[in-house]
């Protein structure tokens, strides 16, 4: 099992390296090769999950030596390998499923666009990413799947690179991220201090164990402060609040990537990094109160958002910040099994909504929903899906977001009674369950219901072809509740295919293996809370589809009269609370702008200055010595000096050579004279 | 017994070559003619010859110093016509058998 999720990763791993080296050169500039291999690794991720329906457990692991160093007591070795439980089982199959029906879209979406063959490559690089994260049992591929993604959100946000927006937009997603991504990098080196390993199963039997309670890291308690990194990492990834700046100029990108990364899946992976170390945040102190209150106001604000918003994808990325913060909150209160759900559930309805999204502007070439309207008999099919995603999203009765949403709810609910003092909290998520569904109602009205806008683009608005659409049914048909939280009433299905609350089955037993303490709440207190809590969820969406139709449907509410009675709130949230005008007029123009003048003067003038060229001015001194020695020392004295000595010897003893044979035979026997004079004496 | 009588003695002989060496010495030193040179080596290996044939008749009682001698007369007849041959080139190139002008491998 754990062998065929390697290759789960290297079938689109493959695949982004042939569209990257020749895919310009395939038939249909490769996109297939991209298709086949998703295709692929949805095969082998199927019989997993199927293995999961059936048993309601898997577990299986391998792993294997990656890099062995001589230590000083002893050798230290770091492992890699795969970790296959319930939580990556479900992750697998989602991440697979929701890439290869966006993957299929883009080939409708993308058709006939230049450099086609990259956005393939990309889009594969990016599931190798996602599915290399899901099955990484341990925190530091984990990152570096993490990271994989961010590189590819990068590429494909700034895919129109024409674009100057598309540039910034970018650049800002790559480097907001980097902030929780450096947080999160700290979190798993403190996890390697405190556990002195970065495998998650060792991590999960280490706080069993206890391991870790006493030891302090920066002046807190360690496991609080790895805590905080995880959860900053969190902020990071998912666009929760403060950080969440990026996600809505991300919708620069090309529409399938939006359903893709910035709603399907890689946002949902820095809610998976809290699924997968809950342990440790559970064990930390005050970090679950926190996340909680960053998942909850990211809700509320982001909903706000996303009521004044015009643009249809940026509506769809407000709610997609607004939901993560649902999931997030999840995670903080201990609603560790809905938390997850609503990652697989929003998953779904998002990656349809955005995809339907998606094949609204291919048909009218707009985005801006002022322009829309009218288009529900255009385009059945893309209508009726995305009206099934939005019941989903708007929590009502019968589809998938109800269920997840509802627990969430539930839980700080109950939360809330246990802590007066947090009951803020599940208000807050309340008011944005409302909110939400007001919005989304919006969107759908503004753009499928009353007359067209803009007929000219009415006119020419068609629905778009199979290859587009399909993904879209697909999509919609896991929107509704029993999907997930069964009875289908068809008994073949309940008992082979889905058995009733498989879900739950599964998170329960992986929240046994890996320790999750989870909400601790009487049954009496948790019954109320979500008795009530449903009535009350109930209530803020009827009322919020009732006043969104009043309002965008029925017109006898005017929305710009609301607009100039609450001109100041309207304007606060049209500028995004300010947050991108304080992060670049604040904190970048203020305070980064003058560091880096800072760091080029120092640059410029200790580094460069001072170091470089002073040591060039040593070196040159040095040359200059060295130099000398060369020439007098070695060339004069020791090369031309023997040159000389030998010559002017040359000299004198040619001078012996008279060219005289009378002179010669003279020196001959004046020579052997002396011989014989001294011989015979 | 005659003072003058070397016919039983082997100083005569020895004074006569040495008398012959010394002359031939003299005239291969001082003479610029190349063919006087030439003499003047005749002489000195006559000397040689002589005294070859002198210690072979007293000190040897065999005939070994009269071979030698023989070989001696040959090869100086031999170096004779080498040595004229050259002479006879030198001329040909300088115009003179002067031996000061045979410096051409001087210095």
């Amino acid at each position: 099992m754990a062998q065929s999720c390697l290759w789960i990763v290297a079938l689109p791993l493959t695949a982004f390296v042939i569209q990257a080296l020749v895919g310009k050169r395939l038939p249909r500039h490769g996109d297939w090769v991209s298709v086949l291999a998703i295709l692929g690794s949805f095969v082998l991720a199927t019989p997993i999950f199927l293995k999961l329906l059936s048993s309601g457990h898997v577990n299986d692991s391998l792993q294997f030596n990656w890099m062995v160093m001589p230590g000083v007591q002893k050798a230290v070795t770091i492992t890699v390998g795969v970790l296959v439980n319930n939580l990556t089982a479900i992750m697998l199959f989602m991440v697979t499923l929701c890439a290869s029906l966006i993957h299929i879209f883009s080939t409708g979406y993308m058709h006939g666009e230049s450099r086609y063959h990259l956005f393939f490559a990309y889009i594969s690089l990016f599931s190798a990413g996602m599915l290399g994260l899901v099955i990484s049992d341990n925190l530091l591929t984990l990152f570096m799947c993490w990271e994989v993604m961010g590189l590819c959100s990068y590429l494909l946000i700034g895919f129109y690179y024409q674009k100057l927006s598309a540039n910034h937009a970018s650049l800002k997603a790559f480097m907001t991220t980097r902030v929780g991504d450096v947080m999160f990098f700290l979190g798993i080196c403190g996890l390697y201090y405190v556990f002195g390993t970065s495998n998650l199963t060792q991590i999960y039997e280490g706080i069993k164990s206890g391991v870790g309670s006493n030891v302090t890291l920066v002046g807190m308690p360690a496991l609080t402060f790895i805590g905080f990194m995880l959860m900053m990492g969190t902020i990071g990834k998912s666009a929760q609040f403060p950080l969440q700046v990026w996600l809505p100029d991300a919708m620069e990108g090309p529409t399938p990537v939006s359903a893709l990364i910035h709603a399907a899946t890689m946002v949902a992976a820095g809610v998976f990094l809290l699924v997968r170390t809950y342990p440790v945040l559970e064990a930390a102190q005050i970090v679950l109160p926190v996340v909680a209150t960053v998942g909850a106001l990211t809700a509320f604000l982001a909903a706000c958002i996303a009521l004044v918003q015009v643009d249809i994808k940026k509506v769809l990325a407000y709610s997609t910040i607004s939901q993560l913060g649902f999931m997030v909150l999840g995670m903080g209160v201990g609603s560790f099994a809905p938390g997850f759900m609503h990652v697989i559930t929003h998953a779904c309805f998002k990656a349809c909504l955005f995809l339907a999204s998606g094949s609204v502007i291919h048909a009218v070439h707009t985005q801006d929903m002022r322009e829309m309207g009218g288009l529900r008999s255009k385009m059945p099919i893309t209508f009726l899906t995305m009206f099934i995603a939005t019941l989903a999203i708007a929590g009502v009765p019968g589809f998938s977001g109800f269920v997840s949403k509802d627990r969430i709810l539930g839980d700080a609910l109950a939360y809330g009674m246990t802590h007066p003092t947090l009951m803020w909290i599940p208000i807050l998520g309340f008011i944005t369950a409302g909110l939400t569904a007001f919005y989304m109602f919006r969107l759908i009205f503004m753009t499928f219901f009353g007359h067209a806008r803009d007929e000219h683009k009415h006119h020419h608005a068609h629905e778009s072809p199979i290859t587009m659409t399909f993904p879209l049914m697909v999509l919609a048909g896991l929107s509704f509740a029993i999907v997930f939280a069964g009875p289908t009433g068809i008994h073949s299905i309940d008992a082979n295919l889905l058995p009733v609350h498989w879900f739950d089955h599964a998170l329960e037993n992986v929240k046994t293996e890996m320790g999750v303490k989870g909400l601790h709440v009487s049954e009496e207190v948790e019954h109320h809370a979500h008795s009530l809590a449903m009535v009350i969820s109930l209530v803020v969406a009827g009322l919020g589809i009732f006043l969104s139709a009043l309002t965008y449907l029925k017109k006898v509410i005017s929305a710009e009269a609301f607009e100039k009675a609450l001109k100041p709130i309207h304007t606060l949230l049209w500028n995004k609370y300010y947050f991108d005008d304080f992060y670049i007029k604040g904190i970048i123009q203020k305070l980064f702008l003058p560091l880096t003048v800072v760091m080029a003067k120092f640059d410029d003038k200790v580094v460069d200055r001072i170091l470089v060229d002073g040591w060039a001015r040593v070196a040159m001194v040095l040359k200059s010595i060295i130099g000398k020695f060369d020439d007098v020392v070695v060339d004069k004295v020791a090369v031309d000096g023997s040159g000389t000595v030998v010559a002017a010897g040359g000299w004198v003893l040619r001078q012996l050579q008279t060219g005289k044979v009378q002179q010669y035979l003279i020196l001959t026997f004046i020579v052997f004279g002396m011989l014989l004079f001294y011989m015979t004496r | 017994m005659n003072l003058l009588d070397f016919s039983n003695s082997i100083e005569g002989y020895l004074l006569v070559s040495s008398i012959l060496l010394t002359l031939g010495i003299f005239s291969v030193l001082t003479r610029k003619n190349a063919i006087g040179i030439l003499l003047g080596v005749e002489l000195i290996l006559n000397a040689a010859g002589i005294n070859f044939v002198a210690f072979s008749k007293f000190h040897l009682a065999a005939l070994d110093g009269q071979m030698v001698t023989l070989f001696i007369i040959l090869i100086a007849a031999a170096e004779a016509a080498v040595a004229l041959a050259i002479i006879l080139r030198f001329y040909r190139l300088k115009q003179t058998i002067d031996a000061d002008e045979a410096s051409l491998l001087r210095n």
